[in-house]
C-alpha cells in the first residue's frame, strides 16, 4: 500500500500544481512579497520592504552583451535611484525585432512592465483608445516637474491623444533619419565625380557594374535588402513627388502621390539592368546586404544616416577592404532643385504606464530622476577614462565589452527620456554625436548636415485614427510587398501591376485610413482658427 | 414473473456496478496514471475553448472576456469582406492540396522501398538519415534553402557553371510552389514512414512465403500483399490529413515565403499572426481560427463518411 501511495503522490502533486497554474495571478501576488522581503534584508531599508519597479528594455542580441539586468548601468540606477526611494528597479528584456508582438501579449496578460515604451505611436494610440494605459497629466504635475521642464511643451504634445497626456515622448536631439552612401575610392578609381542627381547616379552605377572598380566577384552597384529593413531607397521617392497642397500631402498614402509611380519605375529599371542586389527581396533580415557591404561588393546604398559609420559595418569593412571609403552624398534632387527628405520630429520613443501597474507614482519619479543632467551624462557616457575620454570639451565614447558595454548608441535603451546625445547644447550634441564614430568623425558630421538639409517631418495627428489602428499592420505589410514586387517585375508589366496593387491597397484599408486622416486633419485646422 | 424479471435485471445492474468498482479497485494505479493525460487534455485542450467567445465580442485586452462588448457576428461579417482573408484561405487550400497530392504518397513509397531492403544495417542507417530532417526547425531549413537556392546559391552556381543559366527558385511564384512542396516532402517523408513500417510488420509472413512458392515477382507481392496490408492505415491517415486541409503550420510558409511570392505564401496562419499578435486584434484572429476549425471538422466528417461508404474503417 505504501508503495502504491508513493507512486500516486507525484501524480497528484503534478495535477495540483497544474490546476494551481490556472490562478496565475494569485501565484504572482504570493511570490512578490517573498522576493522583496529577501531583498530588503540586504538593503536594510528602514521603511519596510522595497517596491519593485519594472522597466522595459530592448534586447538587441548584441554579441558579447552583459546581463541586461546586472551591468554597470543597472547597478548605477539601483544605487542612485533605487536606494534613496526604497525601490528595486528590475529590467524586463523585450526582443527588439518583436517589440510590438511581445508588448501586445504582455499588455493582454496584465504583465507589462510599469514603464513600457514603443517607437510606434499607433500602438500607443490603440492602447489609449481601449483604455489600457494611464493618463499622466496629474502624475506629471505632482512628481515630474523636472521632467516636464526638460522635455518642454512641444515634445510633450506628441504624447497627447484626444487632448490627454497618455504617453511621455522622449526628446530627440538628433533629427537626421536616412542617408545615402557611395564608395569614394571607387569613384576616384574611375575618375568620376560625386553624383548630385539621379541621372548622374544612374551613370555611376552603370560604370560600377561594367568596370567593377573593386575587382570583386559579383559587384553590386546598389545594395538593397527586403523593404522594411535598414536598407532602403533613401529619399528617391521624394525627388519624384510633384506638388501637392499640404492637406493632400499629409493625408494621402505615398502610393497616390504624383510622381511616386515614376520613382518605382526608376528602381524597376535599375533592378532589371542588374544594378540592384539580385536577391534583395529574399533578404528578410538584411544579413546578406550587410555581408555584401562589408565584403566590399557594394558601391552605393541608402540606410540610416549613420549606417556606414556604425561599428558593425565600418570595422569589418576596414578589415576586409582597407581602402574602402563610404562618403555621405545627396543625390536625389527634385524638380525644384531641392533634396527633400524626411527627418525625425523632436520626439523619440513613447513611454507609457499600463493600467495594470501599481507603481505609477514611482515610475514618474524614476523618469523625473533621469531628466537630471548628471544622471543622463553618466548613463550616456559612463565614467571618464573607462567609457569616454574628453577631447576639446567633447566626450568621446570608448567602445567597451562586457559589463561596461553600451548595447545601443548613447545607451538609448536605458535612457528613456532622450534619444540622442544630451549635453544641454544642440551644437555640442552634434559634435559629440559625430565623435562617437571613432575615426570617421568628420564624415559623420558631414552626413548629419546633409541629412538634415531640406528636411520635412511627418505630420502629427492629435487624434487616434481608428482605421489606422484596424488596418495599419496589414497596410504596412502590403507596403513592403508592393515595393518589392514592383522593383522586381518585368518592365513591360510595371504599369498595370502598379495600378492593380494600388487598387488593392486602397481596398484593403488604404482608403479608409485616408478618409479618416482627412477628417482629423480638417478638425485640427478648424480648431486652430 | 414480472417481479422475478425485475429482480434479475436489478441484479445484473448491481453486478455491473460492482464490476466497475472492482475494476477500478484492482487497477487504480493505472487509472491514476491516466489522470495526468486527462488533466492535460482538459486543461490545455478544453479549458481554452471558452476563448472562442472573443470571436463574438469587440474584445478589449484590458477588460477581458467578461468586460468586453458583445457584437454578435460583426467580426465575421468584417472578415468575410476582406480580400486578404480569401487570399489566405485559397492559398491554404492550394498549398495543402499540393501537399496532399505530392506529399501524401511519398512516405508510402518510401516505406515500401525500405521494407524491400534485405541488408538490415543499411536499412537502419537509411531510416535514421531519412528521419533526421524532421528534427530540424523550419528556421534552419529556411536558411539552408536560401543558401542553396537563392540566385547566388549553390544550385544556381552549378547551373550557371554548366552554362544552363540561372533559375529563380524562390522568387518566381510557380517555382516557389514546387520548392515549398519539395522541401516539405524532404522534411517529413522519412518521419511519415514510421506508421507504415509498423503496419507492414503486422502483415502475415506466410502470405509472402505462399506468394514465393507461387512464383510471384517483387512488384506483384508489393501490389497484392503489402499495399492491401497497409490499406487501413493509409485510409485513416488520409482522413486525418483531409481534416487538416484548412489548417496549416505557421513556420513553413512564414519562413519560406517572401514578399515576391506573397500571392501564394500568405496563408491563414500568417494572416492570424498578423492581425492577432501583430495588430492586437484578438477578436478577428479568434474568429478566423474558429472558422478554420469548423471547416476542418466538416472536411473530416465528410472524408470519414466517404471512407465508410466505400467499405473502409473510418476513424470512428
Amino acid at each position: 500500500m505504501n508503495k502504491k501511495l508513493l507512486v500516486l503522490l507525484p501524480v497528484l502533486t503534478l495535477l495540483a500544481s497544474g490546476l494551481a497554474g490556472c490562478g496565475g495571478d494569485n501565484n504572482n501576488k504570493e511570490n512578490q512579497p517573498n522576493e522583496s522581503s529577501a531583498a530588503s534584508t540586504e538593503t536594510k531599508s528602514p521603511s519596510g520592504p522595497p517596491t519593485t519597479l519594472t522597466v522595459e528594455v530592448f534586447d538587441r542580441g548584441i554579441q558579447g552583451q552583459p546581463d541586461l539586468n546586472n551591468n554597470t548601468w543597472t547597478r548605477y540606477i539601483n544605487e542612485h535611484f533605487g536606494k534613496p526611494n526604497n525601490a528595486v528597479v528590475k529590467f524586463v528584456p523585450v526582443p527588439r525585432s518583436q517589440e510590438i508582438d511581445k508588448l501586445n501579449v504582455m499588455m493582454a496578460a496584465g504583465e507589462a512592465p510599469d514603464i513600457s515604451f514603443t517607437y510606434d505611436s499607433a500602438t500607443v494610440s490603440r492602447y489609449a483608445k481601449i483604455n489600457g494605459i494611464m493618463p499622466l497629466e496629474e502624475l506629471l504635475e505632482k512628481y515630474g516637474q523636472d521632467l516636464k521642464n526638460y522635455l518642454g511643451e512641444t515634445v510633450l504634445t506628441y504624447g497627447q491623444f484626444n487632448g490627454k497626456q497618455m504617453a511621455i515622448p522622449a526628446k530627440r536631439t538628433s533629427l537626421a533619419w536616412i542617408g545615402s552612401f557611395i564608395r569614394k575610392d571607387w569613384l576616384d578609381k574611375l575618375g568620376l565625380p560625386v553624383p548630385t542627381n539621379r541621372d548622374e547616379l544612374y551613370n555611376t552605377l552603370v560604370a560600377f557594374r561594367d568596370k567593377n572598380p573593386g575587382g570583386v566577384d559579383g559587384v553590386i552597384p546598389w545594395g538593397l535588402a527586403a523593404t522594411g529593413m535598414n536598407y532602403g531607397t533613401g529619399n528617391l521617392a521624394e525627388s519624384f513627388w510633384g506638388e501637392q497642397s499640404e492637406e493632400d500631402f499629409v493625408t494621402s498614402p505615398n502610393w497616390l502621390k504624383p510622381g511616386n509611380k515614376e520613382s518605382l519605375k526608376f528602381l524597376n529599371k535599375l533592378y532589371n539592368e542588374k544594378l540592384i542586389s539580385p536577391d534583395f527581396a529574399l533578404d528578410k533580415t538584411a544579413k546578406q546586404a550587410d555581408a555584401d557591404v562589408t565584403n566590399g561588393k557594394v558601391g552605393f546604398f541608402s540606410a540610416n544616416w549613420d549606417y556606414a559609420f556604425r561599428q558593425n559595418i565600418s570595422e569589418p569593412l576596414k578589415a576586409n577592404v582597407p581602402d574602402a571609403n563610404f562618403i555621405p552624398i545627396d543625390t536625389f534632387k527634385n524638380d525644384e532643385g531641392k533634396y527633400k527628405k524626411m527627418i525625425y520630429n523632436e520626439n523619440g520613443l513613447n513611454v507609457f504606464i499600463p493600467k495594470s501597474s501599481k507603481n505609477a507614482e514611482l515610475a514618474i519619479k524614476y523618469l523625473n530622476w533621469m531628466a537630471n543632467p548628471d544622471v543622463l551624462f553618466f548613463l550616456q557616457y559612463g565614467e571618464e577614462g573607462v567609457n569616454h575620454k574628453t577631447v576639446d570639451g567633447i566626450p568621446q565614447v570608448i567602445a567597451q565589452t562586457g559589463d561596461n558595454m553600451q548595447m545601443s548608441p548613447q545607451n538609448l535603451d536605458y535612457t528613456l527620456v532622450v534619444n540622442g546625445v544630451e549635453l544641454g547644447d544642440q551644437e555640442k550634441n552634434i559634435k559629440a554625436l559625430s565623435a562617437s564614430y571613432a575615426g570617421l568623425e568628420e564624415t559623420a558630421e558631414q552626413s548629419y548636415k546633409i541629412n538634415t538639409t531640406d528636411g520635412y517631418t511627418s505630420f502629427f495627428y492629435d487624434t487616434p485614427n481608428d482605421a489606422n489602428i484596424k488596418y495599419g499592420k496589414t497596410l504596412g505589410d502590403l507596403n513592403k510587398q508592393m515595393t518589392d514586387k514592383l522593383i522586381v517585375c518585368k518592365p513591360s508589366d510595371f504599369d498595370s501591376l502598379y495600378d492593380k496593387l494600388v487598387d488593392e491597397y486602397m481596398a484593403a484599408g488604404g482608403k479608409a485610413v485616408m478618409e479618416e486622416n482627412v477628417k482629423i486633419y480638417e478638425a485640427m485646422q478648424a480648431n486652430k482658427k | 414473473m414480472k417481479a422475478v424479471l425485475g429482480r434479475d435485471s436489478q441484479r445484473v445492474e448491481i453486478r455491473r456496478k460492482n464490476r466497475i468498482v472492482q475494476n477500478i479497485k484492482r487497477d487504480f494505479l493505472l487509472y491514476a496514471l491516466l489522470l495526468l493525460p486527462m488533466a492535460y487534455i482538459a486543461l490545455f485542450r478544453y479549458a481554452p475553448i471558452y476563448g472562442v467567445l472573443m470571436a463574438f465580442q469587440d474584445y478589449n485586452i484590458f477588460q477581458g472576456i467578461s468586460g468586453s462588448e458583445w457584437v454578435g457576428l460583426d467580426v465575421f461579417r468584417f472578415i468575410f469582406e476582406q480580400d486578404s482573408f480569401y487570399r489566405a484561405l485559397t492559398n491554404t487550400l492550394v498549398l495543402n492540396l499540393l501537399d496532399l497530392v505530392a506529399g501524401f504518397p511519398a512516405p508510402i513509397i518510401l516505406a515500401i522501398l525500405l521494407n524491400e531492403l534485405r541488408f538490415t544495417r543499411f536499412k537502419k542507417l537509411t531510416q535514421t538519415v531519412l528521419y533526421l530532417p524532421h528534427f530540424l526547425s523550419w528556421v534552419i531549413i529556411g536558411g539552408m534553402v536560401y543558401l542553396m537556392f537563392s540566385s547566388g546559391g549553390m544550385a544556381n552556381t552549378i547551373l550557371s557553371g554548366l552554362g544552363l543559366g540561372k533559375i529563380e527558385f524562390l522568387s518566381d511564384k510557380t517555382n516557389w510552389l514546387i520548392m515549398y512542396v519539395a522541401v516539405g516532402i524532404w522534411q517529413s517523408a522519412g518521419w511519415g514512414t514510421i506508421l507504415y513500417l509498423a503496419a507492414m510488420i503486422g502483415i502475415n509472413k506466410d502470405l509472402y512465403e505462399a506468394a514465393d512458392i507461387d512464383g510471384c515477382s517483387r512488384i506483384r507481392k508489393i501490389w497484392h500483399i503489402t499495399l492491401p496490408g497497409i490499406k487501413p492505415t493509409i485510409i485513416i491517415l488520409l482522413i486525418l490529413q483531409i481534416g487538416r486541409m484548412v489548417s496549416i503550420g505557421f513556420d513553413r510558409p512564414f519562413v519560406m515565403g517572401n514578399s515576391l511570392v506573397s500571392d501564394y505564401s500568405d496563408v491563414i496562419s500568417t494572416y492570424v499572426y498578423r492581425i492577432g499578435i501583430g495588430s492586437g486584434d484578438f477578436s478577428q484572429a479568434t474568429a478566423v481560427g474558429l472558422f478554420q476549425s469548423v471547416v476542418g471538422l466538416l472536411f473530416l466528417v465528410s472524408a470519414n463518411y466517404v471512407a465508410k461508404k466505400i467499405g473502409e474503417n473510418g476513424i470512428w
